[in-house]
């Protein structure tokens, strides 16, 4: 079980991946029609599997942002598929929201605690 | 969060969309070439239909796009038409408008329908978060 600061730690780190996923995911929707552009995706969750299983502090944790360029283009050499971004979207906002309501409920923890008498 | 990634019924319903979205080109393929009597092989234009296939994870992927070669080729008195035959007939493609306007508003619906899943998927998503409040 990991104690509050490091809760908070990890929330953050994966608060830090989704708003990174968030740019890539604009990125590539405001992309759509350019020609030779390839999608960008951000696969924090993996990196930040790899910083825990080391015991590393997530909260140093750095977001890469990868831009695959095995997947096949259609004739204008993009790959970028409307649909995919709309979901990946709305499962990152989703993802997000539940990392924020978690902190918020860690800090509201930590303040009913203080103000035990 | 685990549940969000992988099979999710948000990434079926986005495969559904991707499915709706290339029968939805396919569809106006026909529409546009519902009187090309030259195709890419010379010949009159044929129908194309999609070829769908459940995926493992339960989503849909799109096998491939095949020529409706059963059903025949409409024959149009023309005589003056430069792609007739000796006895004035024109082979026009085997497109059918009423059947492809079927077709078209079939796939708006599975895409309206797709995207109903989504969102009420995450309405639901959103009562379970919203209790951490």
């Amino acid at each position: 079980m990991v104690n509050k600061p490091e809760m908070v730690d990890l929330l953050t780190a994966g608060m830090r991946g989704a708003s990174a996923r968030q740019r890539a995911i604009a990125d590539n929707i405001a992309n759509v029609e350019t020609p030779g552009y390839r999608r960008k995706t951000v696969p924090f969750e993996q990196a930040l599997a790899r910083a825990l299983a080391s015991g590393d502090v997530p909260a140093s944790l750095q977001t890469k942002v990868m831009m695959p360029d095995t997947t096949p283009v259609d004739d204008k050499g993009n790959n970028v598929d409307i649909e995919m971004e709309v979901g990946e979207l709305v499962k990152n906002s989703s993802t997000y929201k539940t990392y924020l309501r978690m902190l918020s409920k860690v800090y509201r923890q930590m303040e009913l605690a203080m103000t035990v008498q | 969060m685990a549940s969000i990634q992988g099979t999710s019924p948000i990434n079926i319903a986005i495969s559904g969309l991707r499915a709706e979205n290339r029968r939805m080109k396919v569809i106006s393929t026909n529409i546009a070439n519902s009187a090309t009597t030259r195709g890419p092989d010379g010949k009159p234009y044929r129908r194309q239909m999609v070829q769908l296939s459940t995926d493992p994870d339960g989503g849909v992927t799109v096998r491939g796009v095949a020529r409706d070669l059963s059903t025949p080729l409409q024959r149009v008195y023309e005589p003056g038409n430069p792609d007739a035959a000796e006895d004035g007939y024109v082979e026009m493609p085997n497109v059918q408008l009423p059947v492809e306007m079927i077709s078209l508003t079939e796939a708006s619906r599975s895409y309206q329908a797709n995207v109903a899943v989504m969102k009420r998927y995450l309405e639901m998503v959103d009562l379970t978060v919203e209790l951490l409040k």
